[in-house]
């Protein structure tokens, strides 16, 4: 690097190649990695961008003409697409609220100590090893009063005026993918937010209770600043995961009824793969992408005002 | 301010004691210093004084008023931790009304306590900032600050200047003592170092396994230790320890190992043949040149500490440390001659390890 300082001076005398080495050598350490990235990311992310703007029809041999901004006139006309778009904010907001106050107090139960923890934290993480495919069809089966107990306990504590299956009941169906999911997902925010928990030191904690804060003021004062900004970012992930997330939706009630149930992404699913139109899904994948960026550049500027007044 | 009186306090973990029975009475404004090594159960004892930790069995009182069941905020104490245990998130003004928010204090009366604080602590400048931004040796300042706003009845003080280098240390032992003066408040100081426990208690507490060694003034413990754990433990270089055999004839005199004899003086302390160990602290031990009367005595190795000089002497099978403030007293391969004064001499039974006379 230094040769290459000594260029700003005066003319370069030193032959062209070399030169030329010199001034290509940061590119070449870095190309690898590069080539590498815009091969496995940007190159599919460019195709799929580019279906968006062209009619795509796996059954129709002669579609693949650039057709503009059409897909996304359709998209602004088209009701099931505004349905799921509802349906997606529900989807996601009752799923993550509920995940992480469940997770969270799961988490302040595994930070104390006490007989067997280590088991119970292995219990409590399993959740998150069962495939989700697996558990959807699990939750729909005990969702189903004809093989499953969970319709037959609702009626028996008289939440229910019949034992039927919530999933085909169109104004229920969508807390069944809901519960699931909550299932699913806990063991995530549980593990994150115990580890972010464990790395509060003790002894803030005894300076709190000496300064006289009740356990209540003590969670406020010192547990939840210093969880802030993992809350932040795991909310932040979890909202973007399952936003996208469709297999519980996809394996339990296939968007039904009457596209009750019918998420953005499990409406892409439904839109390349039944009805086989990959333009039409990527736009809406693109409308999907753009919300989402918007709202994850919102979180990260949340969270470095949080980091900033540590 | 309050007395704190302990009695038959114990703890243990399980099975695991910790604690094995401790009394303990602290006068009203006393500063009280518990010291001992790593283990010994002095941070046990200080945390139990707090309510940090379940007292297992006996009793403790702040002010007459048993505590043992009370929550650490109604104990009306105050504690500085090692680490500072600051609020981070918290400006160092808020870090010091904490405890006077939650109990509602009035905004003028905290806006008075805290300044004072400040003031006396020269914590001033510094209100507005954030523990991260502070140095070591501030963030101890605040936590102290944030102690004594609240006057409480007791202040109790975890090893904290462990965590600061040695000059800051030595400063802020002073501001501590300097700070106790001022306020008069009944303070216990958990150490492991000897010289914090001796410059700054009235009263040391010594401790070993769960045990109270002795208890008394900085220089009682120093000069009267006890028993060989306070003798080995009180004073830097450590005492000289020899272990031998009284005996009662020629006016009585200790042999150590190889025939040498170290005459004593007075009454006869113990029976003819009992194992005794004679300590003798650095300082004490005469060296002088051969031909002189004393023990004949290698030396081995110098340490100048710029103070004095440290001198180690291989005799009679033991090693010998003098401590002389004199330099170039003898270089290393010497041979001189060690004597131990009579009057400078500790006895301790070796089997019990307790002082004799």
């Amino acid at each position: 690097m230094t040769e290459a300082v000594s260029a700003q001076y005066g003319r370069d005398r030193r032959p062209f190649l070399r030169r030329l080495a010199i001034a290509s050598e940061p590119y070449l350490y870095s190309a690898p990695a590069l080539i590498l990235i815009v091969t496995v990311m940007l190159v599919p992310l460019a195709i799929g961008i580019s279906y968006a703007f062209r009619d795509m029809t796996l059954l129709d041999p002669f579609s693949g003409g650039f057709i503009g901004l059409d897909h996304f006139r359709a998209i602004a006309k088209d009701k099931t697409f505004w349905l799921a778009l509802k349906n997606t904010v529900y989807w996601t907001g009752y799923s993550v609220a509920l995940q992480f106050a469940f997770g969270l107090i799961l988490a302040l139960l595994l930070d104390k100590p006490f007989y067997g923890r280590g088991l119970a934290q292995a219990l409590c993480f399993l959740p998150w090893a069962v495939p989700s495919f697996l558990s959807g069809l699990n939750w729909a089966w005990m969702f189903n009063p004809v093989v499953g107990p969970i319709p037959h306990w609702l009626y028996g504590i008289g939440l229910m005026s019949a034992p039927d299956n919530i999933l085909s009941d169109p104004d229920l169906a969508m807390w069944g993918p809901i519960i699931a999911n909550v299932w699913w997902g806990i063991p995530f925010f549980a593990i994150t937010l115990l580890a972010a928990l464990q790395s509060i030191p003790r002894d803030l904690y005894e300076a709190a209770a000496i300064d006289g804060a009740t356990p209540f003021q003590r969670f406020r004062s010192i547990t939840l600043p210093f969880l802030a900004p993992t809350i932040a970012i795991t909310v932040m992930l979890r909202t973007i995961w399952i936003a996208n997330f469709a297999d519980l939706i996809v394996v339990m009630t296939n968007g039904g009824p009457a596209d009750k149930t019918q998420i953005v992404a499990s409406y892409i699913f439904t839109q390349a793969f039944r009805r086989l139109d990959f333009g039409y899904a990527s736009a809406i994948a693109m409308v999907l992408l753009l919300l989402l960026m918007v709202y994850s550049l919102l979180i990260v500027f949340l969270r470095q005002t949080l980091l900033k007044e540590r | 301010m309050a007395s704190i009186d302990i009695t038959d306090v114990r703890k243990a973990y399980g099975s695991t004691k910790i604690l094995h029975g401790v009394d303990l009475t602290i006068k009203d404004g006393e500063f009280v210093v518990l010291v001992g090594p790593s283990g010994c159960g002095k941070s046990t004892l200080l945390r139990m004084i707090a309510g940090l930790e379940d007292i297992s069995s006996g009793e403790i009182r702040i002010g007459g008023r048993i505590v043992n069941d009370l929550d650490p905020k109604d104990r009306d104490i105050a504690m500085v931790f090692q680490s500072y245990a600051l609020y981070p998130h918290m400006t160092v003004a808020d870090n010091m009304s904490y405890s006077l928010r939650l109990r509602k204090t009035a905004k003028e009366k905290i806006a008075s306590a805290i300044s004072g604080a400040a003031a006396k602590l020269s914590l001033t400048p510094l209100m507005e900032r954030r523990p991260k931004a502070l140095s070591g040796g501030q963030r101890q300042r605040v936590a102290m600050g944030r102690a004594i706003v609240r006057s409480p009845k007791a202040f109790l003080f975890d090893e904290p200047l462990s965590n600061l280098d040695a000059r800051l240390r030595e400063h802020m032992r002073g501001e501590i003592k300097k700070l106790h003066q001022d306020l008069g408040a009944t303070s216990i100081y958990v150490t492991h170092d000897q010289i914090e426990a001796m410059t700054l208690a009235d009263r040391i507490v010594a401790m070993n396994a769960g045990l109270v060694q002795q208890v008394g003034s900085p220089l009682d413990l120093y000069d009267r230790p006890a028993n060989l754990f306070v003798a080995g433990f009180m004073g830097s270089p450590a005492m000289n320890m020899f272990e031998g055999t009284y005996r009662a004839a020629n006016g009585g005199t200790v042999e150590l190992a190889q025939g040498v004899v170290v005459p004593l003086a007075g009454p006869a302390p113990t029976a003819d043949g009992t194992k005794l160990t004679l300590g003798i602290r650095p300082e004490h031990v005469l060296v002088g040149k051969t031909g002189l009367e004393g023990i004949q005595a290698l030396i081995d190795l110098v340490e100048p500490t710029g103070f004095g000089t440290i001198l180690h002497a291989s005799a009679f099978g033991a090693d010998v440390k003098a401590f002389s403030l004199e330099r170039g007293v003898a270089v290393r391969g010497d041979t001189v001659s060690v004597s131990f004064p009579v009057e400078r001499i500790h006895l301790f039974d070796t089997a019990t390890g307790s002082r004799i006379g």
